[in-house]
This record gives structure tokens, sequence and C-alpha cells, in this order.
């Protein structure tokens, strides 16, 4: 994999990345850990939809974003779009951070997960430091180290966007009109095979 | 929806202004903003487009030189996966394949991400022949889908209705008025209107980017985040794609991902980058791969590099004629310079042979393109096909007889003669006086309205640049050709219609030094005949050149097209015979524009040399093919500035074409006349009165337009040009010797 002089360091990455994360039209933040990033999303919405990938990884947030008054949706295996489709903000966690693009790497491969995303107008994603790299080619490891499994993971770089009508960008289309990306500085992500 | 025949799609196009004007306001935000791209990306990556754009290429190369096992591994890896993979080879087994599906789940309402290739097929229409409701779901394809019309563009489906039309269409079909300038609102309504599409269709089905051979996985790139709902929503997905589409890793996807995005919108990444392995838990997952002439494509040398495209719609976004008529008259389903290339093998001859005429032959797609296609060669290749074909081309008849009798040398000659004596009472100032009776009827208005043609003089070049009939021209003080013999090639085109340019060229070249002979035999390099497709035309006066050019030692040509005819075109037309490449190449190597021999060749000029004092401002048309083909950029500018003392205005879009290129202006002239309104329209915005360019053919072409418009503005070759300086010149350098 390729390196870039200015790729090398930890803290240069990171501001490679939010440099990205600002040209695509997202928000960028650093929280120390979970605990900062529900108070901060408390502070902004009462309801909140929870990939249910999320919620099994980590049960303390439920708990902790009902502590905090939050109300949470973890859409039901039924009909899962019909559970989140009036729940206006979404916390997800992703696997990687991409420096060169401001990309967060996002796998979803049940629908549960998919349509928390989809369908929220304000979509937070919180990636742990340690999973920040620099390259796009991070992201190829990532995928070849798993085949492709579980199936669907997707590079969000951005709010949703269109350009159609005589190339005016207008922000939000059929996906979020607002992202807000935040790197956990103090915590760390369960290992993942691919990470440089 | 069946395609409406060539000519009308054509007329339709140039009736709509909107078309042109909408086009070009886009052509120009897009240029500035993908060359901003591209010039970070290799900024970021330390590397140049070209090492970039090649290093993707071979990839895609790579793969057709082992495709099958690139296809069996994908469809092993996606099968795995829990796909369902189908290897069609025509358009028809796709219909019915995908209809079956979509009826054995029962589904009456199929949603649908952008998808050229369900494009190509037809699919929508067979869908709605069977009952089943297709929804467009990407904006633009659903605005076309509302109006009844297909893409006019790989990318920006819908880049030729301007948002007033947008604006009465919405308020048309979903009885509410939509304001114009209130695009956020327009965009709202699609998403609420298509919301519940979304949720109630049995079957999502989308096109793919990258087919991943590693991992069995599809990759696909938008920006509304349309495409992720009809993958995940519908309990069933079905996958369209190309063959071609297969890349070995998702290393190699990541490459195409970087020249992807750039290429097309100008981003460094679309918004969604999603890969898609096998069906979600309770979900089907169908994928079909399509033939349709690909393998056809990849066994015929000429167009098998066209299978590397990634559809990024660059080269449509470059292309002047395309800025003019749009997408629905230049190509067919595909649109743009590969649309002219891979509309013959995927929709037939017939189909190709309408827009052939279009193409410019600038070379400007071959520049943007990020795979490396070499689109003008292979646009002339399938040129060459339809002209081989029973199908005709607009004028293909009427060219191909005229080719026939230009091709002989002297019958060209004497009939050029027998104008040029007829029509001297209609001769003024180089041009040619149409009458007024007939200039403002049907077809003399469309040929001549709005380019006054070129007068033809009594007394070709050839006669005037005989031995010892040339005045001696003022010698300049430095002397870089002294002792050398140059044979000028004249071109045809100026030897018979603009013979001052030659002869400029000839007095240059003398005050530098050197011996000027003109060949007797010479005629033309051939070029005519390769932009109409009729290579064995071409062939037989490439070789014609050979002959006569073959003792001599520098070949000097006032005319670049010929330059760019006999290095890059001659091997190529001449590739069945090693010996024919060979010398061709060793002719190549000695001939030089007059821009060229100048600057790099033997007759490079001292700074000033030329410079007689005068500080007119002029400003400079770059011809395309220089630009484009022969790799040249502000040589002439800088020739001007340090060598003549001129101050030189940029010219906006200098290198695009000014609409002379190819047969386009015989054939479709009114895409040239828009083409160079274009050209006329930046030369306004300059406030030069001189502009200087070095190909004889844009100098006649922009002459014309700016006689007929009634602008005042002298329109120069560089030796002419130069030629007007030689007296200051010469007489400056005399007083500097001591």
């Amino acid at each position: 994999m390729t390196s870039t002089a200015t790729g090398a360091s930890g803290s240069s990455v990171r501001d490679r990345f939010r440099a990205g994360v600002e040209a695509a039209s997202s928000t960028y933040l650093e929280q120390p850990d979970w605990a900062a990033v529900v108070a901060h999303v408390a502070a902004g919405t009462d309801v909140v939809a929870l990939a249910p990938s999320l919620a099994a990884d980590e049960p303390d947030l439920l708990v902790a974003l009902e502590a905090a008054g939050c109300g949470i949706v973890i859409p039901d295996q039924d009909d899962p779009a019909a559970s989140v489709a009036d729940v206006a903000v979404a916390l997800v966690q992703g696997e990687l951070a991409i420096a060169e693009t401001g990309s967060v790497l996002v796998s979803e491969h049940r629908l549960g997960d998919r349509v928390v995303t989809m369908l929220c107008r304000r979509l937070v994603q919180v990636v742990p430091a340690d999973r920040l790299v620099d390259r796009l080619e991070g992201a190829a490891d990532w995928l070849a180290a798993r085949g492709g499994q579980p199936g669907f993971a997707s590079l969000m770089t951005g709010p949703s966007r269109t350009a159609d009508i005589e190339r005016s960008l207008t922000i939000g289309v059929q996906g979020p009109d607002e992202v807000e990306v935040i790197v956990l500085t103090a915590t760390t992500g369960a290992p993942t095979e691919g990470t440089a | 929806m069946t395609m409406r025949p060539f000519e009308e799609r054509y007329a339709a196009a140039l009736a709509d202004d909107d078309v042109r004007t909408g086009l070009t306001a886009f052509q120009r935000g897009w240029r500035g903003s993908r060359d901003a791209a591209i010039e970070a990306l290799e900024q970021q990556e330390g590397r140049s487009f070209d090492e970039l754009r090649a290093e993707l290429a071979a990839i895609k190369d790579g793969v057709l030189a082992d495709w099958s096992h690139y296809l069996d591994e994908f469809q092993e890896k996606a099968v795995a996966a829990g796909a369902e993979v189908t290897r069609v080879a025509t358009p028809g087994e796709a219909n019915a394949h995908i209809t079956s599906v979509v009826q054995a789940a029962g589904a009456d309402l199929v949603v649908k991400g952008k998808s050229m290739v369900s494009e190509e097929i037809g699919l929508n229409a067979h869908l709605e022949a069977n009952g089943i409701v297709p929804v467009e779901t990407d904006l633009g394809e659903w605005i076309l889908q509302l109006a009844h019309e297909t893409p006019s563009h790989l990318v920006m489906p819908a880049i030729h209705k301007r948002k007033e039309r947008i604006a009465a269409l919405l308020g048309q079909v979903l009885g509410r008025e939509y304001a114009p300038d209130d695009i956020p609102t327009m965009v709202k309504a699609a998403r609420t209107e298509l919301r519940e599409r979304f949720l109630a269709s049995g079957v999502g089905l989308s096109g793919a980017n990258a087919l991943i051979a590693e991992g069995g996985s599809i990759m696909l790139v938008e920006n509304e985040g349309n495409n992720r709902m009809s993958v995940a929503l519908p309990p069933i997905h079905v996958v369209t794609a190309g063959i071609e589409k297969l890349v070995p890793t998702y290393a190699d996807a990541m490459k195409q991902v970087r020249l992807l995005g750039r290429s097309a919108t100008a981003q460094p990444i679309t918004v969604y980058t999603n890969f898609v392995t096998g069906p979600r838990p309770g979900q089907q997952q169908h994928i079909v791969l399509l033939d349709n002439g690909r393998t056809a494509m990849a066994e015929d040398p000429d167009v098998a590099a066209a299978l590397r495209c990634i559809r990024c719609g660059a080269c449509a976004n470059v292309c002047p004629p395309y800025g003019v008529v749009g997408g629905h008259a230049f190509g067919h389903v595909y649109t743009g310079a590969i649309g002219l290339v891979n509309t013959a093998f995927h929709h037939g001859m017939e189909a190709a042979a309408g827009p052939q005429s279009l193409c410019v032959s600038c070379g400007a797609c071959a520049q943007a393109c990020p795979v490396d296609i070499p689109l003008p060669v292979q646009i002339l290749e399938v040129r060459r096909k339809v002209a081989e074909s029973e199908v005709t081309m607009p004028a293909g008849r009427v060219t191909a007889v005229a080719l026939g009798a230009f091709a002989n040398r002297r019958l060209f000659g004497f009939g050029m003669r027998v104008v040029g004596v007829a029509s001297t009472p209609l001769r003024r100032n180089g041009v040619t006086a149409v009458p007024r009776l007939l200039a403002d009827r049907g077809p003399v208005r469309t040929a001549t309205g709005w380019r006054t043609p070129p007068a033809v003089p009594a007394r070709p070049a050839r006669d005037t640049l005989k031995p010892g009939k040339l005045d001696e021209p003022p010698r300049l003080a430095a002397q870089p050709l002294a002792g050398r013999t140059v044979s000028l090639f004249l071109q045809c085109l100026s030897d018979r219609l603009a013979p001052q340019i030659p002869i400029a060229a000839a007095k240059l070249l003398r005050a530098a030094g050197a011996r000027v002979t003109v060949p007797r035999e010479q005629h033309c390099c051939g070029l005519p005949a390769y932009d109409s497709g009729e290579h064995d035309t071409a062939r037989d006066m490439v070789r014609q050149t050979m002959a006569v050019l073959a003792d001599a030692d520098d070949v000097v040509t006032p005319a670049s097209s010929c330059l760019a005819m006999l290095s890059h075109d001659a091997p190529h037309l001449l590739r069945g015979a090693v010996d024919e490449v060979e010398r061709a190449q060793q002719l190549a190597g000695r001939t030089y524009d007059l821009i060229g021999y100048l600057t790099q060749g033997p007759g490079r000029l001292p700074a000033g040399s030329l410079d007689d004092g005068d500080r007119t401002p002029v400003t400079v048309h770059r011809f395309c093919q220089a630009s484009n083909t022969l790799g040249r950029q502000d040589a002439v500018e800088r020739f001007l500035r340090d060598v003549a003392g001129a101050p030189v205005v940029p010219l906006p879009e200098a290198s695009e074409c000014c609409g002379f290129g190819g047969s386009t202006s015989v054939r479709t002239p009114e895409v040239a006349e828009h083409v160079l309104d274009r050209k006329l329209g930046c030369l306004d915005r300059t406030e030069a009165s001189i502009v200087i360019t070095d190909n004889p053919g844009c100098i006649l072409h922009l002459r014309g337009g700016v006689h007929a418009s009634g602008r005042q503005v002298q329109v120069l070759h560089l030796a002419e040009y130069l030629v007007g300086r030689l007296d200051g010149a010469a007489v400056n350098a005399e007083r500097m010797t001591p």
C-alpha cells in the first residue's frame, strides 16, 4: 500500500481526514469516548435511531442514552423501514475512516442497519481513532480480508446530494441531508482485520 | 421507447436553444472544476494524470486478456455469497430473464437505480409491455421518465433540460406549482414521490460500476442515496451489468474510484460508494451479465480499448459538437465520443451511422478520458466501417464521389483553376461575395450565411513558388537555416484557397537562410478522405505524399493538420505493412509544422529576432489537434511574445475546436456554425483585433465567420503575421549591428 509523506504520522492523517470530511460538507467532531458522544447527541434530540448491530455491540450505549433522556428506536425485524421512518437522527459506528477522501466505511448487511442510515435526516457516524486509515487502499484491504462479507459496505462521504438539475448542487435527496462524523479519541474499537 | 431517426433527433436538438445554452454553460463549469480536481489528484498522488490513467487502463486491459477467468471468478464468488448469476448474449435474453424474475415474484412495481445497461437493452419498455411498472429513482432519470425522454448524458441524464422546463413538467405531473429557481423544493418533491414506491416495490434494479472478481462484489457509486434504497428495500435485487465492468480486486476498484468521481462530476469520491456482495438476509439477488457485442468489440483491435470505459461522461463534457446538439443527437443510447464507438456494436451500424459526422476530430475526448481510450482514432475506424457498410451517412455518397475527384491531383488542380477564373467577378479580399439573390435562400443560407466562403484565386501557391518567381525577402540577422534545404509541403487547402499562407511560410524560411523547394507532384496528405471514413482513398494519398517527399531532408508545412496526419494517422492507416509504417515514421521524423520547426527544429530563432516594434495586441487560437494530438500547449503564444515581441492576450477556451475539424462543416454545417459562434464569442472577449493561428483550415473557417458576422478582426496565419514583421525586424537588426 502506498503511503504519502503527509500520511506518515497519526495526527496529520487525522488532519487530512478532517479536511476531507469538511470538504464533503459533513461536520467533524472529536469526542473522547462514547459517554461524550451520548451527551452530544442527547443535547440535540429526544429520539435517536440506532443500528441494531451497534446496539448489540455496545449495550452500555443504550443505557447511557436512556439515562441522558434520549428515546431509542431500534428497527424491528418485521418492518424495519416503517419503524424508523419518522426518526430524524440516527447513530452508527463506522468500521474505518479514510483520510484521503474523508469517508467513513459503514458495514450494514442487515436491512435493519441499512434503513437507519438511509431514512434519517441527520446521521451521526462514530469512528474510533485507531480505525483511521490513510488511503482508499485501506478500505480495499478491509474488504479483501473479508471477501466482501458480511455483504454490504458503503464508503459514505458527506450528506446525500444531487446536481441533476442544471448542475446546481442540492444537499439532501434520498439519504440524510446532515452528516456528523465523530472521531473517538480515547476509546479503542474492537480490533479489526485489514487496518494498518 | 423506440429511438427516432437521427435526422429527427438532430433537427429537434438544433431547434431547441435551451440545449445549446444549457450545455455550453455546463461544459464550461465542468471543465473548470474537473481540471482543478485532476490537478489536486496529481499533487496528492505525486503522479501525472497520464500515469494514473495508464495504470487503470492496464488493469482493464488485463481483465480482457484473461476475460473468462475473471468472469468465472466473479461468478463463483457471487454465487458463494448467495447470488444467482446469469450470462446473456442479447438484450432480448436479458429482458426476458429479468421479466421472468419479476413475474415469478408476483411483483408489478420495480424501482430502478441509474443503469445505462438497462437503457441499452430497453428494459423499461419491455417491463411495461409485460404490465410491470418501472420507476426510475435517480432524480435526473425520474424527471426524464416523467417527460417520456431518454438520458442525453451518461452521468447527468437530464443535463439538456433547463430548470424552467423541469418546473413546468413537475407542475403538470404533480399538480402544484414549482418555481424554477427553487431547485431544493423540486428535489424534495422527488423524495416524497419516490419514498412510498421504494417501500412498495417488489424488485429493485441496479447497474454496476464495477464487478469485483476477488469477492464477487458489485461496486455502485452514487450521490443521492437512491441506489442504496433500490438495492436494499425490495425483497429481490436484480443487477444488470456489461461483462466489461470486471476488475480483479478491491484495490483495483479503488483506482477506478479515484478517477471516476473526478472525471464524472469533479468529486474526489461520490457520496456513496457501495460494495454489494450477495443478497441481504431475506433477499434474493440476481445478477445478469450482458454481452451484446462486447465480445465482438474485444476481438476487434480497432475498438477493443473502448471496453475500458468506466462511463464517466468526460468525453461528452469536452466535446464542442456535443455542446451544440446534446446527447439525443450526439450518440444513440450511449452518448458522447464513446457512443460514436460502441453504438455500432451494441445497437448496430444503422444506429451508429447518423451521428458520425458530428465528431470534429479535435481530440479533446482522448485527453480527458480517464482510461486513455484513443477515441478519435476509434471513431474514424467506426466511421470507416459505416462507410463500408450498406448504411448511408449524412451526405455520404456525395462525399465519396467528391473525394474520388479530389484524389486525382491533376483533375482537382484543373478544376480549381477553372473555378478560380470563373469566380473572378465574385472575389473580394480573400472571400467569395455570394450574390444577394442566392445568399438568403435555403441551402445556400445553411452553407454560407454564417461563413462566407473563401475566394478561389486564379493562381495556386505552387505557381507563385516556382523557382525564380518569388521576390527575395529581407534577411534576418539570425540565419539558423543557412545551408539547409527545406521542402515545403503546401497543404492542398492553402495551395488552392489561401496561397498567401504557404507563400508567407516560404518567405519566412528564406529570410532565416533556408533554400526552399516545392516538390511539384505534391497533393494531399489524405486527411479529408480519412476523416470521411474513406480509408482506401486516404491510404493512396498518404502513399503518394510519402513518395513525393521520399528524398526531402527537412519537410515543413504551414498546416499543423498535415503534420498530425503524417505523424499520427499515417502509421495507423498503413499498419498492415511494416515497411510502409517504418517509412511513414521516418518521414514523420523529419516533417515539421512551422511553429515546431521554428521552436524545436533546426529553425530556432533567437528572442527578439522578429520584433519590429509593433505592440498591437494579438490573441492566439490554438489548433485543437496541435494541443490534443501533437501535445503542444502555448508554443505559438510564447514564440510571439519572445521572438516577435507581440503582446499576447489569452484567448478563453483557446484549444477548443473552431468547428472546421473533421467533415462536420460539410456534412452537418449547423453544428460547425454554432461551434464557430462559441469561438467567435471567446474572441470578442479578448478585444484583440488580430487573431493568429497556425492551421489553414481554422483560418478559412474563422475568416468566413468573421466576414459573415461583420466583425472587424484580422485572422492571420502565424507565417503571414511574421512575414509582415520581416521588414521592420530586418531594419532593427541592421540598426543593432555596430
